[in-house]
């Protein structure tokens, strides 16, 4: 319907045909027909744009004018092809990054919980800074206190985990992490069922009949999201529960879990110990903000509460532990731990994109002087400064749309790994999705750097004695681009240079801490979970089991001890954590000090010996240390030497503080161990008490030591144990290197992410270094020419290129390292904690650079040295 | 276009081009060229239409419904483009046609008035 210019030209032609036919057959000769015709019909464009003006509108023009500007610009980029991959690829990984690492941000600190009124759901919490315990928990006095007496708090909700066997669902028995809650804890944390229901206030109470909610992510995982779950019979720990529904997929807080069960589920839960006792404390508390009530107000209410409590009993609030209570919305307390990584995150990405930009801004300003007699070209023809830098506009524009499509295609994959990475520090990482919102950003950060880069070269000059000569075929350098392109360069080295700094800080941690001596053999253990049977059988068919098992797994070929505990060093944090006071005999506390708080281990005979623990004095415990035999302990070095420096430590006794609520039964120290931390890979210096666990505690764990490849005897452990009995789980056999490599799997993936940033940064960096180089020797051929032709040795030529190379290098080292002493400080103003890289990293990082620098600068320096005299002197 | 005091053209008035243009094509198809030509020829060489405007005129006439254009050969074998009314052009003729009458009696009133008593 719209006619095209194409048939308005052919309508105007043939006008004029018409016309010029017409004088001619009037008796005109041809020449004079055509110019009378042509004169008679006036400015053909005039025509043109008028009837083309009838059609579009002047909007339409303006764009199709951009896109012919776009055309153009794509067509003079593929005459360019190298230089346009190298800046598409550049932004990519750039925009890549940036979204990738945005949409984790969004997903853990900005987008809502599913639980209905999350801002209305308050974590509330004990802390105890005094024995270093961010996390106290409560007991059940307490939050009865706090339920009969809190009224800005409409409901409470509690949570402890407990580890029971489950059977059932046709699968082989598994140790499952159980949250046992109250009735009111779904209602609280305003979670819907997925299948059935959840449990309620009629599932509360001792009488209430047993009833187990499966998380979503077991349910869809373990069980294939089999819909007939709900109402089957599991046996879970002790005793048989009903499935009575699957809950929503949510934020697994406070604990990852398989199972949440009632109160009913758990004789523990039911003890008096778990209901009477006020020190006991293992429950996670939630509560719902009353209707009016503020966040504000309920702090200050739960604080009057926990200091009334204090105040009515004092015995089971130690001073010297400075417990207080803390309360925040449930989302503030999960974002938390994962902001300063992922605001790091953040920061290392943006500074990936500055890189990229200013080694993209080079490259263009570089493509830029070089066509620089094309502008010129078109400024001589009439194009105004605003044509020219819509011409540069619609080029930087294909070139970051391009960048950012092909980024956004990389942020895909780049987000699985960084949700992955980032969901060691909060669950809801998990959730992270590529979508619009990272679209917009990736569309933004394209946007930006096309203005940017579109403004970065120089249109060439409208006064006419400076104007480029078009006659002549090369291009010349100005001061002023090569200064700009010298400050883009050496952005690059110093936006590197503080990526590989932080890097090499964290590489330098984990270095440390994953070879620092741990206090234990770490190659030739395994440690294996062994779990309380299901059967749930008592004491004596635990220890029974526990004799079995030693005395069976020490006759396989390949064992050289076996021994068992309750704590598999750092991977059983729940243990690990839990400090006892112990009252010691001969040592007084000095004035207003507490009895010490120690660890408290109970452990078999040879314990030491599997895991090469040294014992400097006394005796191993043996299997005479019955439960009917005298009670006896072993201390750790830390204790003896801090309690009894004068190394009388053998034979004192220690007994339980009364406050621990543990019988205080005077125990004979036997012997004396080294230090060896549980809780730290890089051993601090800890007092620990070991009891033989035959007269306290229960082993769960068996550790073998080998004499070959320990996981060579996996197989023969399991076998062995599952002959004692069939139904015990037998779990996570691994050595002690294993599990420190775990446990360090934070520290790793740290270090491994801020290196890949960093080698992106250095690897951008280094190109664009070479290419600032190689274009300024590009652009100084004739200067060269002449310097070889004076006498001007090539060696000198080469030194010279390379002492620039240099001097960028330098130059951005030092702006990095100024830049990251500002950001130090910064950072220390802003978040309190700071930490000033080390010397190795800081010099490690500046020589990792000044080499790329100078082999980076080393090409165009050949280049230089090899320019051809005659050439170079005639090319002008 | 320059004109000199003494070219005895007359300049279109505002807005009757497109009258004159659905008027000349009321008997059948025309090319453009055509229509200048037509309406030069039927006013006696007194009109004389800008091609620049006849041209956007059609278009303008094409765009509105008013006309519907189709490429042809012409009388003397030339290809050209040719217009002719649509029914809606022929309805806005009659409009046109109707409303020119009367401005030309309430002009011809003004400026000519009857003698009073002239019988």
């Amino acid at each position: 319907m719209r006619p095209d210019d194409r048939d308005l030209e052919d309508e105007i032609r043939s006008a004029l045909e018409m016309s010029i036919q017409e004088r001619i057959e009037r008796g005109e000769d041809p020449g004079s027909a055509r110019r009378a015709a042509l004169e008679e019909f006036g400015s053909i464009a005039a025509a043109r744009d008028a009837m083309h003006r009838v059609w579009y509108g002047r909007w339409f023009d303006a764009i199709s004018m951009f896109f012919q500007e776009v055309r153009i610009g794509l067509r003079s980029l593929l005459r360019t092809r190298g230089l346009a991959i190298t800046v598409v690829v550049t932004l990519a990984l750039g925009i890549g990054a940036n979204a990738a690492i945005f949409s984790v941000v969004r997903s853990v600190l900005l987008a809502p919980l599913v639980n209905r009124d999350a801002d209305r759901l308050l974590y509330i919490r004990h802390t105890a800074p005094g024995i270093g315990t961010e996390n106290f928990l409560f007991s059940m006095p307490e939050i009865r206190d706090m339920k009969s007496r809190a009224t800005t708090v409409s409901a409470f909700g509690d949570f402890s985990t407990v580890d029971f066997t489950l059977i059932g669902f046709g699968k082989e028995p598994r140790v499952v992490t159980a949250g046992v809650v109250n009735g009111s804890f779904f209602e609280v944390m305003g979670l819907r069922p997925a299948l059935g229901r959840l449990i309620n206030a009629g599932d509360d109470g001792p009488k209430a009949a047993p009833v187990a909610v499966l998380t979503h992510r077991y349910w869809t995982t373990v069980l294939h999201s089999d819909p007939t779950v709900v109402g089957k019979v599991i046996r879970l720990g002790p005793g048989n529960a009903t499935v009575v529904g699957v809950l929503e997929p949510s934020v697994p807080y406070p604990a990852e879990t398989q199972v949440i069960a009632n109160v009913v589920t758990s004789p523990h839960h039911l003890g008096a110990t778990m209901q009477e006792e006020r020190w006991h404390r293992m429950t996670e508390l939630f509560g719902r903000l009353a209707p009016g009530a503020t966040l504000e107000g309920a702090r200050a209410e739960l604080k009057a509460v926990h200091a009334s409590m204090v105040h009515a009993h004092p015995e089971s609030y130690s001073a010297a532990a400075r417990i207080g209570i803390d309360v925040k919305t449930l989302r503030d307390q999960i974002a938390s731990p994962a902001r300063t990584v992922l605001l790091l995150l953040l920061a290392a990405a943006a500074v990936v994109f500055v890189i990229a930009c200013s080694n993209v801004a080079n490259l263009i300003l570089a493509r830029s002087v070089r066509r620089e007699s094309e502008l010129a070209v078109r400024a001589a023809l009439g194009a105004s400064r605003g044509a020219l830098r819509r011409t540069l506009l619609a080029e930087s524009l294909v070139l970051c749309v391009v960048g950012a499509a092909l980024g956004l295609l990389l942020a895909r994959p780049l987000v699985a790994v960084a949700a992955r990475y980032a969901a060691r520090f909060s669950v809801r990482a998990l959730e992270a999705r590529v979508d619009g919102s990272v679209l917009g950003l990736g569309a933004g950060l394209a946007m930006v750097a096309a203005v940017l880069l579109a403004y970065v070269p120089r249109l060439p000059s409208f006064d006419r004695s400076n104007a480029v000569n078009p006659a002549v075929g090369g291009f010349r350098i100005t001061p002023g681009t090569n200064r700009r392109l010298k400050v883009f360069a050496t952005t690059q080295i110093a936006c590197s240079f503080l990526l590989l700094v932080g890097a090499g800080m964290l590489v330098a941690t984990l270095n440390a801490m994953s070879t620092a001596n741990t206090g234990y053999d770490m190659g030739q253990v395994l440690a294996v979970d062994v779990p309380p049977p299901a059967s749930g059988a008592g004491d004596e068919a635990t220890v029974n089991f526990f004799q079995e098992a030693t005395r069976r797994i020490g006759e396989l070929p390949g064992v050289e001890g076996v021994a068992s505990g309750m704590v598999v060093p750092w991977r059983d944090a729940d243990w690990t954590k839990l400090k006892l006071q112990f009252a010691f005999e001969g040592y007084r506390p000095a004035n207003g000090e507490d009895n010490p708080a120690c660890k408290f281990r109970p452990v078999s005979p040879r314990f030491f010996a599997v895991l090469g623990v040294p014992l400097s004095a006394g005796r191993d415990f043996t299997d005479q240390d019955g439960p009917h035999a005298e009670a006896v302990a072993i201390v750790s070095q830390s204790v003896a030497q801090r309690l009894f420096p004068n190394g009388e430590a053998v034979n004192r006794h220690l007994w339980f503080d009364a406050r621990s609520g543990l019988e205080p039964k005077p125990r004979r120290i036997v012997g004396v161990v080294a230090d060896a931390d549980d809780e730290n890979v890089v051993q601090v210096p800890t007092m620990t008490v070991y009891l033989p666990w035959q007269q306290l505690g229960e082993p769960s764990r068996l550790f073998v030591r080998a004499a070959g490849d320990p996981h060579a005897l996996v197989p023969a452990v399991t076998r062995t144990l599952h002959d004692i009995s069939s139904v015990q789980a037998v779990e996570r056999p691994a050595t002690l290197e294993d599990v420190r490599t775990q446990v360090l799997t934070p520290q790793r993936l740290n270090a491994f992410v801020f290196s890949a940033f960093g080698g992106i940064a250095l690897l951008i960096a280094v190109v664009g270094v070479a290419g600032v180089l190689a274009f300024s020797v590009g652009a100084r051929t004739r200067e060269f020419g002449i310097r070889l032709a004076v006498g001007c040795e090539p060696r000198q030529l080469r030194a010279r290129v390379l002492g620039e190379g240099a001097v960028i290098a330098a130059a951005g080292i030092l702006a990095g390292g100024l830049g990251g002493i500002a950001l130090t400080w910064a950072a220390g103003r802003l978040f309190g904690v700071a930490q000033m890289p080390g010397v190795l990293p800081i010099a490690g990082a500046a020589a990792l650079l000044a080499a790329a620098a100078i082999l980076a600068s080393l090409l165009p320096a050949v280049r230089a040295s090899r320019v051809d005299v005659l050439q170079a002197l005639r090319s002008e | 276009m320059t004109r000199t005091p003494e070219d005895p053209r007359l300049e279109l008035l505002q807005g009757t081009l497109d009258m004159l243009i659905l008027r000349i094509l009321q008997w059948g198809p025309v090319h453009g060229h055509g229509i200048g030509q037509a309406i030069r020829r039927q006013s006696e060489e007194l009109l004389r239409v800008e091609t620049g405007s006849l041209y956007p005129a059609l278009h303008r006439l094409v765009k509105r419904g008013w006309l519907k254009s189709e490429w042809g050969v012409s009388e003397t074998n030339q290809r050209a483009k040719f217009y002719r009314l649509t029914p809606a052009g022929r309805a806005q003729l009659i409009r046109e046609q109707d409303r020119w009458s009367q401005l030309v009696r309430a002009i011809g009133r003004i400026m000519n008035p009857a003698p009073a008593n002239e019988e």
